[in-house]
């Protein structure tokens, strides 16, 4: 198996540090900076340099410059209301219908903490393996802009939900395999601002126009380590992220949607150098893959300026991500630096945990993607099985239930695998949609173990499942399957002896003959004998001619 | 502010707490370790690091002339040395709270309700037009 890489930096030691040696200077750490700007504590050497995309230069520029990664990510809670108010949380709704005087900040409203808003911070702090703040607190992160009705977003400054916590990923083969451990420092909630757009309108032409339903939409702030080394990594990072809040039903994690919002924080710098680099912020990346190569881009954009002499022309900024242009390109330079001012909430009480609950949450959380993928890995699947199966929850539940019947592991998986992930992706349906039962899939395969059914059969009756559902009973008695050891005797003969060629030569020793006339009964009754039968018979007639 | 800094720096500890991070330099400044308290500092000079007052109102969107600010300064000044005097309490054998009331409060249903009202929500918009709110181009984000 590959080395498992395990970073440690002491977290809040230098990080806190930090933040008060950076909130005067620069722009932005209204966050936790996790940033060290003394060297780092233990490092385990890579046993391989991170791998990428293939290109060669990036090779090349990855010999003598080392990236480092840190990713935040919003995720949108799937909950029926607003963080603080009880406006109905959808998606698409007509604009600034979801609105009451709480989420637009009308004079003398007060925000009201919804349970489940805790609820699903404790879960995705349990899962990505935090501590748990058993008090924490809101604060006001202060800032004028359209989108923000009441002058502050609600959110969790420096006592957040959870903390300190970590997550394993797989790295796909395709680039290199192996395992990988990011370290999350922490966990928050927060609300969504609403959404600001540019109008088409003619006399829109000097405004932009805002919808607020989006207002006070609850959201996590998972941010990391800055653990990541590569595009890939990053990528990887992103898409566990997505499979954990889907398998926890916190959140759907559309990244198109916007319930899934990844910001990059990206340096570089001289391998064995222990000081990081300026830090770029890459925002408005719309998909993992697009996060990979802004990544990609971005190293080889600082790697030039460095190998220019031109290091200082890195400054700290934000950078937009332009997917027409394939590159990143700068925000309009910010006047300033941004204080956010944060106080504690005065409107909202302390967020206050048990044990118990805790405990009860804990014991309730489902089995996790990472779980998944090492109970796979020991029931003795590859690991490209094990990362599709485990990919998406449905499908793995649905393995599940399949081998739960009992059915053949292997067989199980290759079957989703193959023909029945083909179906999907040709009716764009999703596993849930299918009519394919899991019951029914487990008899199939039980049906062609014991063969009952040929190969052959079985996929055109997995086929018929799959479009119209049904049991694989019924479609065996429908098929008009050939049991009757006479008939299948006679066809038998008939093979025998239409090929007295074959007949001797298996007389003779080649006994993988028997093959050739097992396939010709098949041919001769259009793969409806039973196989079971035929081979049992075959055999007989074969060996008993002696 | 890096008074700050440094003392974090010279007293490392896993866990700090940071309550105050404003602009106002008396800050209580407390380190924690699980539930034990190891030290505590304050920034006391309230001397040398009077805010930018120019700056504190642009940041809050008030606009203020020379004159108003070379007036509003010993004020402001006023108010911090006040509160400044809460540093003289001994609070070295008490526990920081996070917040000021003992209990926290009940949660709401995650229950969906529809506000009655939302006409006339809309129809006090000035510059709704009746799908968007219209608000003038805005440059930079702060």
């Amino acid at each position: 198996m590959s080395t498992t890489l395990f970073r440690t930096i002491q977290p809040n030691h230098f990080t806190l540090l930090t933040t008060a040696l950076l909130r005067t200077r620069t722009k932005t750490s209204r966050h936790i900076s996790v940033r060290c700007q003394t060297s780092t504590t233990t490092q385990q050497p890579r046993t391989s340099a991170p791998k990428n995309h293939g290109s060669n230069k990036l090779d090349e520029i990855l010999k003598d410059y080392e990236a480092v990664i840190g990713i935040e990510t919003h995720v949108q809670l799937s909950t029926s209301t607003k963080a603080f108010c009880s406006c109905p949380n959808s998606y698409g709704s007509h604009p600034n219908t979801s609105i009451c005087p709480v989420c637009m900040g009308l004079p003398g409203a007060l925000p009201v903490l919804s349970s489940k808003v805790v609820d699903f911070g404790v879960r995705l702090g349990l899962a990505l393996n935090c501590s748990l703040s058993l008090k924490s607190k809101f604060d006001r992160k202060q800032y004028f802009y359209p989108d923000l009705p009441k002058g502050y977003q609600i959110s969790q400054f420096d006592v957040p939900i959870a903390s300190g916590g970590y997550v394993d990923v797989d790295i796909p083969l395709e680039f290199g395999g192996g395992h990988r451990r990011f370290g999350i420092t922490r966990v928050h909630m927060e609300e969504d601002a609403g959404k600001l757009l540019h109008s088409d309108a003619g006399d829109y032409s000097q405004a932009m126009i805002v919808d607020l339903n989006r207002a006070g939409v609850p959201l996590l702030e998972i941010v990391s380590e800055p653990d990541m080394r590569s595009g890939v990594e990053a990528a990887e990072y992103g898409s566990e992220m997505q499979r954990i809040v889907r398998y926890l039903g916190v959140s759907n994690g559309n990244m198109q949607e916007g319930s899934l919002r990844c910001d990059v924080n990206i340096s570089i710098r001289p391998i064995g150098q222990a000081e990081f680099g300026t830090k770029v912020e890459i925002k408005n990346l719309n998909a993992f893959s697009a996060m990979s190569r802004a990544i990609d881009y971005e190293i080889t954009r600082q790697a030039l300026l460095y190998n220019q002499g031109q290091a200082d022309k890195i400054v700290t900024e934000t950078r937009l991500w332009d997917e027409g242009a394939q590159k990143t390109v700068t925000m309009r330079k910010k006047e300033g630096l941004a204080d956010y001012r944060y106080f504690p909430e005065p409107d909202l009480p302390e967020v206050i945990l048990t044990q118990e609950y805790v405990d009860s949450i804990r014991a309730s959380l489902p089995e996790l993607p990472e779980a998944k993928r090492r109970r796979y890995e020991a029931m003795g699947l590859g690991i490209q099985d094990v990362l599709f199966l485990a990919n998406d929850v449905s499908v793995a539940e649905y393995f599940d239930e399949v081998i739960g019947k009992g059915a053949d592991v292997k067989s199980a998986a290759n079957w989703l695998m193959s023909d029945i992930a083909a179906y999907l992706k040709n009716e764009e349906l999703s596993i849930s949609d299918v009519k394919l039962t899991p019951h029914e899939l487990a008899e199939l395969i039980a049906a062609i173990k014991d063969e009952t059914i040929s190969g052959k059969i079985g996929k055109q009756i997995l086929f018929e499942l799959l479009a119209k559902g049904g049991t694989v009973q019924g479609m065996i008695k429908e098929k008009d399957l050939i049991t009757d050891p006479v008939e299948i005797e006679k066809m038998i003969m008939k093979v025998i002896s239409e090929s007295p060629k074959q007949l001797e030569q298996y007389r003779s020793g080649k006994t993988k003959l028997q093959g050739f006339f097992a396939g010709q009964v098949m041919k001769m009754s259009k793969g409806k004998a039973n196989p079971a039968l035929l081979n049992k018979i075959l055999l007989e007639k074969l060996n008993a001619k002696e | 502010m890096t008074t700050r800094a440094l003392l974090a720096a010279i007293s490392g500890c896993p866990r700090r707490n940071i309550i105050n991070s404003s602009t106002f330099s008396p800050s209580l400044h407390f380190q924690r370790q699980e539930s034990r308290i190891i030290a505590r500092s304050f920034s006391s000079d309230t001397n040398s690091s009077l805010p930018d007052i120019s700056r504190l109102a642009e940041t809050a969107r008030i606009s203020l002339t020379p004159a108003e600010i070379e007036e509003c300064e010993p004020k402001i000044r006023q108010v911090i040395d006040w509160f400044g005097q809460l540093q003289q309490v001994d609070v070295n054998s008490v526990e920081p709270a996070i917040r000021a009331e003992m209990e926290g409060g009940s949660l709401r249903e995650d229950a969906p309700q529809t506000f009655e009202n939302r006409d006339n929500i809309r129809a006090s918009i000035p510059s709704f037009d009746e799908t968007y709110l219209k608000v003038p181009k805005v440059l930079n984000k702060e």
